[in-house]
């Protein structure tokens, strides 16, 4: 049985004063394969959202640069969290998927929350519980090699340690169990990218 | 010359059987969804000798599961003493400096050229 309300990782706080965006989404609305291209559309438009409130690319070349490698990273993250909730969400309840996107000065988050079935949040926790931001990059090519051998089960996580290791993003995960519905876990994915530079870079 | 193609991707299998060309945004929903590509690319692997060459350098993004198949084709490319695998890349698209050095972990003598 899923202990409820446990956080691993580098989860962090909701800053509620803070810029935010929250996309929800029915999943019984329309069938996965349908829903596959909004979540393309989805991730654009919050790649798109966040470059308003970074330092405007015809400052400097390097501003430029820096808006675009946030840009990408922002809808690399949003799409890999957007799929794996889509995937992974107990489709025969009406919970909605959500994803979050929160601007700081020091850092943007990306999160997404879906209802799993509680096996399936549990063999989640499970792999979350061993990834660690020092092992990411090891991991990461253990992975590569196990999926390329043909285990499926390997490849949603893939996503993760890509975020970790080719974005440095920092990662946490909260698991609760649903109130009205006792066999469901709503499992939580927060990303954390780092705006070490962006005040610095406005200056 | 053989064309696989999406609403948002295109890649295309050069007449010379080596040089797969590749554009566009590529996120589709998993291994079954990549099989055809995947597929297609195997197919460079029958010319021992010359070398495969991947142009990347208008593919604007690859979800995780692209990364996937691109893994399993650098693991079964790599089995083979025959084959030598050169990615053309570009430093503007972000993913491509970020991601590609983990296929050159798995097979260290893929050239990377990025532009």
């Amino acid at each position: 049985m899923m202990a409820p309300d446990r956080i691993l990782g580098d989860y962090g706080n909701s800053n509620e004063r803070c810029e935010y965006l929250t996309l929800a989404f029915s999943p019984l609305s329309v069938p996965l394969r349908t829903r596959w291209r909004n979540n393309g559309l989805s991730a654009d438009f919050l790649g798109d959202y966040v470059t308003t409130f970074l330092p405007a690319a015809s400052e400097t070349a390097s501003a430029g640069k820096h808006q675009a490698e946030i840009r990408h990273a922002v809808t690399y993250i949003a799409n890999e969290l957007l799929e794996n909730a889509m995937k992974y969400h107990a489709h025969e309840v009406d919970i909605p998927i959500r994803l979050r996107l929160e601007l700081a000065d020091d850092r943007i988050t990306v999160s997404a929350t879906n209802g799993a079935v509680a096996g399936q949040a549990e063999h989640y926790r499970t792999f979350v519980e061993r990834i660690a931001p020092e092992n990411a990059g090891d991991l990461l090519v253990r992975q590569l090699e196990d999926t390329a051998a043909g285990n499926g089960s390997a490849e949603s996580c893939l996503g993760l340690l890509t975020m970790m290791n080719d974005y440095g993003a920092k990662l946490g995960w909260r698991f609760e169990q649903h109130g009205a519905h006792p066999g469901v876990t709503m499992v939580t994915t927060r990303a954390i990218l780092p705006l070490k530079d962006r005040c610095g870079e406005r200056a | 010359m053989r064309n696989i193609s999406g609403e948002s991707f295109e890649v295309r299998l050069e007449e010379d059987n080596r040089t797969v060309f590749f554009k566009g945004a590529l996120r589709l929903s998993g291994m079954e969804d990549y099989a055809p590509i995947l597929e297609m690319l195997k197919g460079t692997l029958m010319n021992p000798g010359a070398p495969i060459v991947f142009d990347l350098r208008e593919l604007d993004f690859l979800n995780s599961s692209g990364i996937t198949m691109f893994s399993r084709f650098v693991i079964e490319a790599r089995e083979r003493a025959d084959v030598s695998l050169q990615f053309l890349a570009s430093e503007s698209i972000p993913w491509q400096s970020r991601s590609l050095k983990n296929l050159q972990r798995l097979m260290p003598s893929l050239e990377i050229c990025l532009d």
